[in-house]
């Protein structure tokens, strides 16, 4: 049955229709004119910026000149006056006479009068009693004269653009080729060759299963590991207040607009009606910095340690639970929560979806005082289910297993911290 | 004149294996006629189904490819063996699947490609059960 458009919805997933060998044809293409066009603009710069300062250091003669007359030249545009000097000098090559106006070999603008004045007031323009200055000319063309040598740091700077243009684009057309024709299976056995030898040792045992060695490499002060926490608490505090601080700082040059207008009597409507939900976004932002404030600093670290690790089906293992703070807990909850992550891509967009398909309980108390520098203490068993599905990680999904401690603090936010701990696949036939 | 036919049988009744077991079997091309055949490509290989973009990886992958000098006889069948890796495991979830198979696609003349796959279970995780809220 056909489908009708969807006008109001973007295309869901790397989804593609007709010739796949007509695509790459096109993808090919694509990035062919670009690495056309960086290998031109580069080469352009090259011979216009580049040869002639290395010409002017290493083949222009040495000579001297009169200097007849100077001036600053100017040249408008939209971004305003940009200035050069300019000396009117006179010299003779094998009895030839050549008059010019020159500086250096590049003679560009830039802006700034005053660093352009300085520089014409070390040239004395005296017609009676000339003084000699030294300059450089081209032996292939005496009549190209400059008074300045050397080297110009920003023109390296300008390569940015067209090298940018060519390792892109030039990845791409490398990759475009490569994969040219070839299925889907072929072009993962090539990507599965590694030829940087990035896949470490566990990767090769358990492929798609995450290292363990970020989380076994912390001892534990009662167990054997203290357990990584999944996000810092203060990268989030951090993270929060970047976000507070640019969006209300672009929403306030608007309030600043609309106030303005208020004050001067003459309100602005449309604008104050545009930017409340703006604003409304930038107070639940302070809102929600506050409350991570409070959590961050008034509760103190959560602390998970870990008998063993890593963890299989069916395995029993100890887990030691600490809270720190000056705290008055309505509740504790410690659980082991598996999560799926599934990230797509919706038009330009990328989603992720996360979905718990197992949580089970491990520790629960309730009504109990902490006090600084007595931290909650509390041990328990922690048992992987039988069928559990090991942990996985793909590029676009992942299954995470992790230990939440969740708490119920009186008078304060709830808070949530996650452990991930790593599931490795029971196995008959190899040993587990 | 019935269309090309990619079939696919492994040795054995089951279809669930364990990590470290061989896995082995046949493929047949079926109505096809010799020398029609370019290239044919056997993999073994996980992929992911669900709300997620598709993850694909090969564990094994063979090409006879007749430009290289290999030669391919589609009335004869032809045979794959792998050892299965320790990981990933065949998973249904909620909101992701992962599924291995054998794949086998044939490179025919004048463009054509036909392609045949047989699903395999790598160990037995219990599927997710939606509970209740």
């Amino acid at each position: 049955m056909a489908r009708s458009f969807r006008y109001y919805e973007k295309k869901r997933g790397n989804r593609s229709t007709g010739s796949s060998k007509l695509g790459s044809a096109g993808e090919a293409l694509f990035f062919a004119i670009f690495l056309l066009i960086g290998c031109g603009v580069l080469a352009v710069l090259f011979t216009t910026l580049v040869v002639p300062e290395w010409r002017v250091n290493h083949e222009f003669v040495e000579h001297t000149c009169v200097v007849l007359d100077k001036r600053i030249g100017e040249s408008h545009s939209d971004e305003g006056t940009r200035y050069r000097p300019e000396i009117k000098i006179r010299y003779q090559i094998d009895g030839q006479t050549y008059v010019r106006w020159t500086y250096d070999i590049s003679m560009s603008y830039s802006s700034g009068r005053s660093d352009k004045q300085a520089i014409l007031s070390q040239f004395t323009v005296d017609e009676k009693n000339p003084k000699e200055y030294r300059c450089w000319y081209d032996p292939a063309d005496p009549s190209v004269a400059v008074l300045v040598r050397g080297y110009t740091w920003w023109i390296w700077l300008v390569f940015i653009v067209p090298v940018s243009f060519i390792v892109i684009s030039g990845g791409g057309f490398v990759y475009s080729v490569l994969h040219w024709g070839k299925s889907a299976e072929r072009c993962a056995a090539m990507t599965r060759r590694d030829l940087f030898n990035t896949n470490n040792e566990p990767q090769r045992k358990f492929p798609n299963i995450p290292d363990c060695a970020d989380i076994t490499n912390s001892p534990g002060t009662r167990l054997k590991f203290r357990l990584p926490i999944a996000s810092s608490p203060a990268w989030i505090l951090f993270g929060v207040l970047m976000a507070c601080l640019l969006w209300n700082g672009i929403v306030s040059v608007f309030v600043v607009f609309a106030v303005g207008g208020y004050l001067k009597g003459n309100p602005d409507w449309f604008l104050t009606l545009f930017i409340i939900p703006f604003v409304l976004v930038g107070i639940g932002l302070i809102a929600f910095f506050i409350r991570q404030l409070l959590v961050t600093t008034g509760i103190g670290p959560t602390l998970v340690e870990i008998s063993d690790h890593p963890l299989y089906p069916r395995d029993r293992c100890r887990l030691f639970v600490t809270q720190s703070g000056q705290l008055m807990m309505n509740s504790i909850q410690v659980l082991l929560v598996c999560e799926e992550e599934a990230t797509y891509r919706q038009g330009t967009n990328t989603r992720t979806e996360t979905r718990d398909v197992y949580r089970q309980e491990i520790l629960r108390r309730e009504a109990f005082e902490v006090h600084r520098g007595l931290p909650f203490e509390a041990e328990c068993e922690l048992g992987i289910p039988a069928g559990a599905m090991h942990s996985f990680k793909a590029d676009h999904n992942e299954i995470n297993w992790k230990v939440v401690v969740k708490g119920d603090v009186a008078g304060w936010p709830d808070y949530k911290r996650s452990f991930p701990v790593i599931i490795q696949p029971a196995n008959r036939l190899l040993g587990h | 004149m019935t269309d090309p036919v990619v079939t696919i049988r492994f040795d054995g009744s089951g279809r669930v294996y364990q990590p470290g077991e061989t896995l082995s079997g046949e493929y047949r091309l079926a109505s096809v006629h010799i020398g029609a055949v370019k290239a044919v490509e056997v993999s073994v290989l996980w992929y992911t189904e669900g709300k997620g973009d598709e993850d694909l990886a090969v564990h094994e992958f063979w090409r006879l490819d007749t430009e290289q000098g290999d030669w391919i006889d589609p009335t004869r069948p032809g045979r794959f063996s792998t050892i299965l890796p320790r990981s990933p495991l065949s998973y249904d979830g909620l909101i992701m699947r992962l599924r291995w198979c054998v794949r086998v696609r044939a490179f025919l003349d004048r463009g054509k490609e036909v392609v045949g796959q047989k699903v395999f279970q790598l160990s037995n995780v219990p599927a997710v059960k939606v509970s209740a809220p």
